[in-house]
């Protein structure tokens, strides 16, 4: 057990890990923010993605302890409580969810690809979020969600 | 608050928390003092249990609890049943049920067949006691192949089921089809293999479950799609517990496409666990392990005939199938390939004679259970890949000899020789419709302008008939609260498909109040008295007119409570749009103010009793619906690497009535996009000698990624909604599944013809396709 100190979703955060503890579990688990999902044991599926520092990581493919003295946030916090990111609402408007699992991140995945590219085409889009899987929606409304919440962060 | 239309466009209610993080999936309960199950599954593809020593195992400081075969035959549980709507064998002898316990007993039959739980404090500690149980195996032959396992000398799993034979099925009329066989001018003949494939919701399957000793009653929190049927299952049949003492509950599911309808041993082994332990005990799979948990689907070897007349006039449809069924039935595995596959045989076209012959055989393979279609893709990929054979060897235009064949609308309503009731639809028109989104007069300069570039460029058209199916009642129930909110409850349960908006938005429209009025409930065996669950695209046909039969039960309480507070005669009341009025009077009432009445005894008739708009009613499908439509694929080749890229996809449904359209492009996208999975990348592979799966990761098993499937233009045909339900509905779900994968493999098929490459079997994989054109190019 290592005391691990972070900030996440804003907030400072001060809590005990174990050094095998995955920062996927410690935030499901320790932290109680259970929207990051696990939807594989691969590091295939891209539903645990968060961003730390601002950039997308899958939280399953780092040790809790390497994210001490980072900032990271979570679905739960990309936008403040009671309202959504430009980028939720493209997903809603667009039908870009269906059951819901891939969805936390797929937009975190898709936040940090416009934060990195803010006008992407469709192709750079499809290729973006290679990493992330769904099993729902054929990706097409997803695709366009992407490209409709680019144009609402511009704003 | 706008009041939404049948028709409109209305986006999700439960979006706001699957956007949010806010999703109530199994995984994230935490409910006090639960402990962690895990299952031990064989490594084995066939083996005899010698021994199984968890000695060390228990002795692991943590292990709280594990449990084998023994001790499950010990308890005197039973096995868990088929259902499968096929019972019998076409010489009338039932089929062939072996008994499938949730545990294995003295022998195991597939690689991951579960054979311990192991239950501990913490999911490490399982893991640790998991590696320390000790099974001796004593290996058997094996068999993976269902065509080899029906061969005589072939490995056995049954000791009592001659050739791994589950069911010999028939349906037709074969006498009159080997008439039209011998009186055609032209046989054409292919011999094609539908690929297994497994669902891979992104969640994988889990439950818990608590046991309170106080009551002796279970609650069990499961990832399934069925839990009503599942819950008396587990009652019933296995624990031999009362099953007014399971609620079981359905939280949010991540998508169930069929593998999570089925019932699964790992639940009734943790409502055991929990009684024992008297703790809440958890069990959520792994994605590796899911591979080897949940159930397979598709699989056939099948031989498809067909008989024409010199002018290409379809004569008569022959299919013989060997359909994989893996190791056990499971819950309704022998249908699929008989049943499942037989009633759409030959599609919308005009066949006047038709034979369907299937065998459901056992293999040494994970057990294959309804997947999306379920024996309906199957069925479509069969039809579709003789006819494209057939325009090919004899000279027809691909196009020409389909639209040729179609049944058309005059013939309708008719019955096929496969007894499917057809009522309504317009084939050709779907069919010209689709055709004419894909700019056909356009194709000829597209194929050059590839050929340019190096590539190869061709297209298929695929129309399709599907038919719904699953349980054919579903019970929908309204509730009037003193807070002005309408509960509406029904039996079945969406794992992404929406009902949470498009059930209340039926409501809704048919009552004329706003969506945020309603408060929806599903998923919990508490809320309603039955449900069907979800599968073969049933919850619109039978979940929806459940839901518009309880509003017009609602509304015509409610003109009875309008008349009273009008003072006049009840027939002199009507319902319009959301409102209770006596035509040129000023005595009007809303909805939401009768709601309120019907809770005040003073306003009510004296034959009334507050509460008396509530209502429950049950929807019995009275026959089956027949969705349809058409799918269009254009692809480019590389033939330098066989690289598919699907450069267009079009296509036309006819659902009858499209109540939400935004909702339902989804369930068109995302059946296409599973379609296309099978066509070109998804394939379980399990190895021959050592019946291993080798496909058992996502980074072996290659799930359709977003650079994969391409944008698609949908449109629906409205022209024929159904007379079988009030709503004029068909279902949607599953259509995608029967259109996309020959679309998809006629279309590269066209693109690669000068090859005189004629048939690939799925998944269409680049190296696949290159070899096939390289080996007839030295073939010569």
């Amino acid at each position: 057990m290592a005391t691990l100190t972070l900030t996440v979703n804003g907030k400072p955060v001060s809590a005990q890990a174990e050094a095998n503890t995955l920062l996927v579990e410690f935030l499901r688990e320790t932290l109680g923010l259970t929207g990051t999902h696990v939807g594989c044991d691969t590091s295939q599926c891209g539903a645990c993605v968060v961003h730390l520092d601002g950039l997308a990581v899958k939280s399953c493919t780092m040790l809790a302890l390497q994210a001490e003295g980072t900032e990271v946030t979570t679905i739960e916090g990309l936008a403040p409580p009671g309202s959504l990111h430009p980028m939720q609402v493209a997903f809603h408007q667009n039908h870009g969810l269906q059951c819901g699992f891939c969805t936390p991140g797929m937009v975190m995945a898709s936040v940090a690809l416009v934060t990195d590219n803010p006008n992407p085409s469709e192709p750079e889009v499809r290729q973006g979020l290679a990493g992330n899987l769904c099993r729902c929606t054929g990706y097409q409304n997803i695709v366009k969600s992407v490209i409709a919440g680019a144009r609402a962060m511009e704003r | 608050m706008a009041v939404p239309g049948i028709g409109d466009a209305v986006s999700r209610t439960e979006d706001q928390r699957f956007l949010t993080g806010r999703g109530n999936y199994v995984d994230d309960i935490t409910l006090e003092g639960q402990v962690y199950a895990l299952v031990l599954r064989s490594p084995e593809a066939h083996a005899r249990i010698v021994s199984i020593d968890v000695s060390e195992a228990l002795a692991l400081s943590g292990v709280l609890l594990i449990v084998t075969g023994e001790d499950w035959q010990r308890e005197g549980f039973g096995h868990i049943p088929t259902k499968s709507a096929v019972r019998t064998n076409r010489d009338g002898s039932p089929i062939a049920e072996p008994p499938r316990h949730c545990l294995a007993m003295d022998r195991v039959r597939f690689v991951g067949e579960p054979v311990a739980l192991v239950v501990a404090e913490t999911a490490e500690v399982a893991a640790s006691a998991l590696a320390l149980i000790e099974v001796d195996y004593e290996s058997l032959p094996a068999v993976v192949d269902p065509v080899a396992a029906l061969a005589d000398g072939a490995p056995q799993l049954w000791d009592d089921i001659p050739n791994n034979l589950c069911a010999d099925f028939e349906l037709g009329d074969a006498a009159a089809t080997d008439a039209a066989f011998a009186e055609a001018d032209h046989v054409i003949a292919i011999d094609i293999a539908n690929n297994r494939v497994t669902a891979v919701p992104i969640e994988p399957r889990g439950a818990i479950a608590r046991y309170d000793a106080d009551s002796d009653s279970f609650e069990l929190y499961n990832a399934t799609q069925n839990v009503h049927a599942n819950r008396d299952t587990f009652a019933e049949q296995v624990l031999g517990i009362d099953k007014r003492k399971l609620r079981q509950i359905a939280p949010d599911v991540g998508g169930g496409f069929g593998v999570k309808n089925g019932v699964y041993p790992e639940p009734a082994l943790i409502l055991y666990a929990a009684r024992q332990l008297r703790r809440p005990v958890k069990w959520i799979n792994t994605r590796s392990e899911s591979f080897l948990a949940d159930t397979h689907g598709r699989e056939q070897i099948s031989k498809v005939e067909l008989a024409l007349r010199a002018d290409g006039t379809f004569l008569a449809l022959r299919t013989t199938t060997t359909g994989n069924i893996g190791a056990f039935c499971w819950t309704v595995g022998p249908f699929t390939p008989t049943g499942g596959s037989a009633r759409t045989q030959g599609g919308p076209y005009a066949i006047g004679a038709m034979h369907y012959q299937a065998k459901a055989v056992f293999t040494n393979t994970q057990p294959l259970d309804p997947y999306r279609g379920a024996g309906r893709p199957e069925a479509s990929f069969q039809i579709e890949r003789v006819i494209e054979l057939a325009a090919r060897e004899l000279g027809f235009d691909p196009v020409e000899l389909r639209r040729k064949n179609l049944i058309p609308r005059a013939a309708l309503p008719l019955r096929t020789p496969m007894g499917l009731e057809v009522d309504c639809g317009d084939f050709p028109q779907v069919f010209e419709r689709t055709l004419a989104m894909s700019d056909r007069g356009g194709f000829a300069e597209r194929v050059a302008a590839s050929r340019a570039r190096g590539r190869l460029r061709g297209f298929a058209i695929a129309p399709y008939l599907e038919c719904t199916g699953g349980a054919p009642n579903e019970y929908a129930g309204i509730t009037f609260t003193a807070d002005g909110l309408i509960e509406l409850a029904v039996g079945s349960q969406s794992t992404g498909m929406g009902h949470e908006t498009s059930m209340p938005q039926i409501l809704a429209a048919r009552l004329g109040v706003p969506l945020e009025d309603i408060r929806y409930v599903q998923g919990d065996t508490d809320a309603t008295p039955i449900g069907g669950g979800h599968g073969g695209s049933r919850n619109l046909e039978v979940g929806g007119n459940a839901v518009a039969q309880a509003a017009d039960e609602v509304i015509d309480k409610g003109k009875a409570i309008a008349a009273h507070l009008f003072g006049t005669p009840l027939d002199r009341v009507s319902f319009e749009d959301g409102r209770f009025l006596v035509p040129q009077t000023n005595h009007v009432l809303t909805m939401p103010e009768v709601a309120v009445a019907s809770l005040d005894p003073g306003r009510l008739p004296e034959d009334l009793q507050p509460g008396c708009l509530n209502t429950g009613s049950t929807f019995a499908r009275s026959a089956i619906v027949v969705p349809n439509g058409c799918h269009a694929a254009e692809v480019e080749v590389d033939p330098q690497t066989g690289i598919i890229e699907i450069v267009g996809y079009w296509v036309v449904d006819d659902f009858g009535t499209i109540v939400n359209p935004l909702l339902c492009d989804g369930q068109v996208m995302g059946g296409i996009a599973q379609g296309i999975g099978q066509a070109l990348l998804e394939h379980a592979v399990y190895d021959a000698d050592s019946g291993q799966l080798l496909t058992a990761t996502l980074l072996d098993y290659a799930l359709p990624r977003a650079g994969d499937i391409p944008d698609m233009a949908i449109e629906y045909y409205e022209g024929a909604p159904t007379e079988k339900n009030p709503l004029g509905v068909k279902g949607a779900g599953e259509a995608g599944c029967c259109g996309a994968p020959p679309a998809v493999v006629n279309a590269v098929l066209d693109a690669i013809k000068e090859s005189g490459v004629t048939n690939i079997d799925m998944p269409l994989k680049p190296e696949k396709v290159w070899r096939a054109i390289e080996d007839a190019r030295r073939a010569g």
